[in-house]
C-alpha cells in the first residue's frame, strides 16, 4: 500500500493541540478533511478543522475509502471505532494533562455547562490513554507518531520535519511553521486556554 | 484474611478452571478473578466519565 493511500489521522485529546496541528498539516500541502460546520470560536480562533461524520463512524463508515491520502481530525476515543479495512498514519498530540483538562474546564463554562470533578477527571484521563495504548497495540494498520504539544509550540521547524518523515511526504515545512503562534500558545498555557 | 461465601457448584467449577489453568489454589484464581474485574470496572467507569466529558465539549454524539 502506498502512502497516498493511508488515511492521515490528527488525534488525541480535545485541547491538546489537535486544530493546530490540522492547520499545520494544511499548510504544508496536506490535504484536510474538514465540513467547517463547527466554526471557529474564541476557544479555536484559527478554527476546529473538524468532520462531522467521525463522529458517527461506528454507525457508518463507507466514508473513509474516500479520505486516502488526506487528514483528518479524530479525537482519542473514536480511534477505537477506525475500522481495520484502511490503514492509517496518526499523528497523537501529548500534552499536559492539568493543561488538557484547565482548558476544557473554561471550555466547558463557556458552554454553560458543569465540569466533573478535576482530580476524578484527571484520573479518568490517565486510564482512558493508558488503556488506549494498550489497545493500538494490538492494531497493526494503524502506525502512531506521538507529537508533544509543547515541543510543537517551541521547536515547530523540527517537528514539522519529524512529521514529513513519518507521512513520507515532502511538505512545506517553513509554512507549516507559519501555522504556530508562540505568543497566543504562551497566553494559552497560562491561561488555561 | 477475610473470608466469602460462594455457590458450591461455582466452587467446585473454579477449582477445575484454577487446575486448569495452573494456579497453585482455588483462593489464588478467585482472587485473580476479582482482581481482573475489579480493573476492568474502574476502566470502563473511567472511560464512561471521559466520553460524558468530550459529549459535553461537543466532541462526541
Amino acid at each position: 500500500m502506498t502512502l497516498n493511500q493511508e488515511i492521515v489521522v490528527v488525534s488525541g485529546l480535545p485541547r491538546s493541540g489537535t486544530s493546530l496541528m490540522m492547520q499545520m498539516l494544511k499548510n504544508g500541502g496536506v490535504e484536510v478533511v474538514t465540513d467547517h460546520l463547527r466554526a471557529a470560536d474564541q476557544d479555536n480562533p484559527k478554527g476546529y478543522f473538524e468532520f462531522e461524520a467521525v463522529k458517527e463512524i461506528q454507525e457508518d463508515a463507507s466514508w473513509l475509502p474516500e479520505t486516502r491520502g488526506k487528514a483528518l481530525k479524530m479525537i482519542s476515543m473514536l480511534l477505537y471505532q477506525l475500522p481495520p479495512t484502511e490503514k492509517y498514519r496518526v499523528l497523537f498530540m501529548e500534552r499536559d494533562l492539568e493543561e488538557v483538562l484547565r482548558s476544557q474546564e473554561t471550555m466547558l463554562r463557556r458552554l454553560n455547562r458543569n465540569p466533573a470533578p478535576h482530580e476524578q477527571m484527571l484520573e479518568a484521563y490517565k486510564i482512558h490513554l493508558e488503556q488506549l495504548e494498550n489497545w493500538l497495540k494490538g492494531r497493526p494498520d494503524i502506525t502512531i507518531l506521538k507529537v508533544g504539544y509543547k515541543a510543537l509550540i517551541e521547536q515547530s521547524q523540527q517537528q514539522a520535519q519529524r512529521i514529513g518523515e513519518f507521512l513520507g511526504r515532502k511538505l512545506d515545512v517553513d509554512e507549516m511553521t507559519k501555522a504556530v503562534d508562540p505568543v497566543l500558545y504562551r497566553n494559552r498555557g497560562q491561561t488555561g486556554q | 484474611m477475610s473470608k466469602v461465601t460462594i455457590d458450591p457448584g461455582l466452587y467446585d467449577r473454579a477449582k477445575k478452571a484454577a487446575e486448569t489453568a495452573g494456579y497453585s489454589s482455588v483462593d489464588e484464581f478467585i482472587a485473580h478473578c476479582i482482581e481482573n474485574e475489579m480493573k476492568r470496572l474502574k476502566v470502563e467507569s473511567a472511560e464512561s466519565q471521559v466520553a460524558d466529558q468530550l459529549r459535553g465539549l461537543g466532541y462526541l454524539k
